[in-house]
């Protein structure tokens, strides 16, 4: 008798640990749903640029060391104020270089400047496709093409 | 900085809460024949390590995804049960004078991994360590390669162990951390490269070889080595995370194709060359050739999915025993998820299966939004070695694919695969917060 009883309440404690594990799984599913939802409208909000400099370092602070710049498809950059990208810093030549989104990809050219144009530390040569993440040094300005 | 109070997360930690400790009493009346609670230490601490891992991110202020520690949460509670389950004596540690049991040996090692875990989200702020330093992680990754040949000894036909005094480890789970982050470096250097080449043989696109083949030398090296030490299933994980990895950077299905072709001839090379493949596709076409002997895993195996059926024999009720052993092997470590089909059922084994989903989905997600190829490349690649790992060996308990002996990530018994899948989770977290943090930033007109 006390066997049987203790049967059907092993049986209910099983039962209820196998639903424990699906109570979390829905919890899972709902916390999913909720965020593709969100993610959604953030996308629609926000992401509709294709890229985005960070500025990692400036001696002269324009642009300020920390912000971000929103990038359009063509971008000069150079210590002109007429440039879309405008640096002040010394090492920097008037029309400096060229960041520019062609096809799928971020490309970079120099202008002929002074100083050169560096990608990851490397002086460039001619027209350099990049990856987001890469850094880009333009006089003393340390730049990050971001997402 | 702004408090960030996690409260997904720990909503979702809550049913986990209850879910170990009542998977622990269960065990303990099925087991004693009396209604009673039995000990609880064990649960306990697992509970604690886990919502303290929580409240640790919490207190270092970690922005990143709050769905991967419920995710590895609720693996870890069904394997700690199982665990708990299962004979003490199956494995342990008896060091500086303590004895511990297995499931005791396990929580000590959840500790260590989640500390771990927490480390690495926090403390790696940056990823230039990680991307700016490639050539090293390889060389470090080479270096615990060629310990391993030296040094290491043999369990069940596979040299995977090296001996630390009071610990074993298995080198080759961390390697397959620090393979991740190197071809992650390289592929977001050269990708561009890689996508651009125009050479061309009828219909299929050749890689550029000089771009290629540094990474395409080091993993042969790894391969070749993994053939060596008879460890088939982490090489098949390596190969299928590179595929994954290689098609993510570059989008082409050419590389796949040839990755896949290569693959299929290493096979059957090896196939041709050594006994131990050759033993294990025998046993896997046929288990039931020779079921006492080459084929009592396997066998054996299958019938515990039987006896299981749909909701299971209950916790404490099933695996058989013969003589008062387990009749299937290596029922802790290669063989948990078959423990856990048969006294959970098919409910229990697609509950296990729909947390790992989360954690893949989780980890596909960051690498999607990650604000750079070589976190997204990292992310992407970390993912795949776990979801590749944990299908891998399910595969292998349900006869679908060879077996091979790898574990089951957070459910397995054993330190070194905790240690290193804890790490990786650390990694994918690391990757979200900064991906938080960065879209913080708004950026100027």
């Amino acid at each position: 008798m006390t066997g049987d009883i203790l049967r059907i309440l092993l049986l209910l404690l099983q039962l209820g640990f196998v639903a424990l594990l699906y109570l979390l799984l829905m919890r899972f599913a709902g916390s999913l749903l909720k965020d593709l939802r969100s993610a959604e409208q953030a996308q629609i909000a926000s992401r509709s640029g294709i890229g985005r400099l960070s500025v990692l370092e400036s001696p002269e602070d324009e642009p300020p060391a920390g912000t971000t710049i929103a990038l359009g498809p063509i971008n000069s950059i150079g210590r002109n104020v007429n440039n879309t990208i405008y640096v002040e810093d010394d090492f920097v030549s008037t029309n400096h270089a060229m960041l520019t989104f062609r096809g799928r990809s971020w490309f970079i050219e120099d202008q002929g400047s002074t100083n050169g144009t560096y990608v990851n530390g490397h002086r460039i040569e001619r027209p350099v496709a990049l990856s987001f993440g890469d850094e880009l040094t333009i006089g003393r300005v340390r730049m990050r093409l971001d997402r | 900085m702004r408090i960030a109070w996690r409260g997904a997360e720990l909503r979702l930690l809550l049913p986990i809460i209850v879910l170990v400790p009542l998977g622990f009493a269960v065990t303990h009346i099925a087991l004693s024949g009396m209604f009673e609670p039995g000990p609880m230490e064990l649960a306990i601490g697992y509970v604690a390590i886990i919502v303290g891992a929580h409240f640790l991110l919490v207190a270092f202020g970690h922005r990143g995804d709050q769905l991967l520690l419920p995710a590895v949460g609720a693996m870890g509670a069904v394997g700690i049960v199982m665990l708990n389950r299962l004979p003490q004596d199956l494995a342990g540690t008896s060091a500086l004078g303590i004895e511990l049991g297995m499931a005791a040996t396990q929580l000590l090692w959840f500790a260590v991994g989640m500390v771990a875990m927490v480390a690495v989200a926090v403390g790696l702020r940056d990823d230039g360590i990680l991307r700016h330093y490639k050539y090293s992680w390889a060389a470090i990754g080479i270096l615990l390669l060629a310990a391993t040949v030296v040094f290491g000894y043999e369990v069940n036909g596979a040299r995977l162990w090296i001996d630390l005094g009071p610990v074993s480890v298995q080198p080759g789970e961390i390697l397959k951390i620090v393979l991740v982050i190197f071809i992650a470096a390289y592929l977001a250097e050269t990708r561009t490269l890689l996508t651009s080449a125009r050479l061309r043989i009828g219909p299929i696109s050749v890689p550029p070889l000089p771009y290629f083949l540094p990474m395409l030398a080091l993993f042969g090296i790894v391969m070749l080595i993994v053939v060596r030490l008879n460890d088939l299933g982490t090489a098949l994980l390596f190969f299928g995370t590179f595929l994954i990895m290689l098609f993510v950077a570059t989008g082409r299905r050419s590389y796949v194709l040839i990755g896949l072709v290569l693959f299929a001839a290493g096979f059957y090379v090896a196939y041709q060359l050594f006994g131990h493949v050759q033993a294990r596709v025998d046993v896997w076409l046929d288990p039931f050739a020779d079921p006492l002997g080459a084929g009592f895993q396997p066998v054996r195996a299958l019938y515990a999915f039987g006896r299981g059926g749909v909701f299971g024999e209950g916790l404490g009720q099933g695996l058989v025993t013969l003589g008062g052993n387990l009749t299937i092997p290596f029922v802790h470590t290669d063989f948990i998820f078959t423990a856990v089909a048969e006294e959970l059922g098919l409910l229990g084994a697609f509950a296990l299966l729909g947390f790992a989903a989360v954690l893949v989905f989780r980890g596909l997600r960051i690498a999607a939004l990650a604000r750079d190829d070589f976190s997204g490349l990292l992310a992407v690649g970390l993912t795949a070695s776990l979801g590749l790992q944990t299908l891998i060996i399910i595969g292998g308990n349900t006869k679908l694919i060879p077996l091979t002996g790898i574990t089951l990530p957070f459910v397995s018994y054993g330190g070194s695969s905790i240690l290193a899948s804890s790490i990786m989770v650390g990694l994918l977290l690391s990757i979200s917060h900064r991906t938080a943090v960065g879209a913080d930033v708004e950026p100027e007109a």
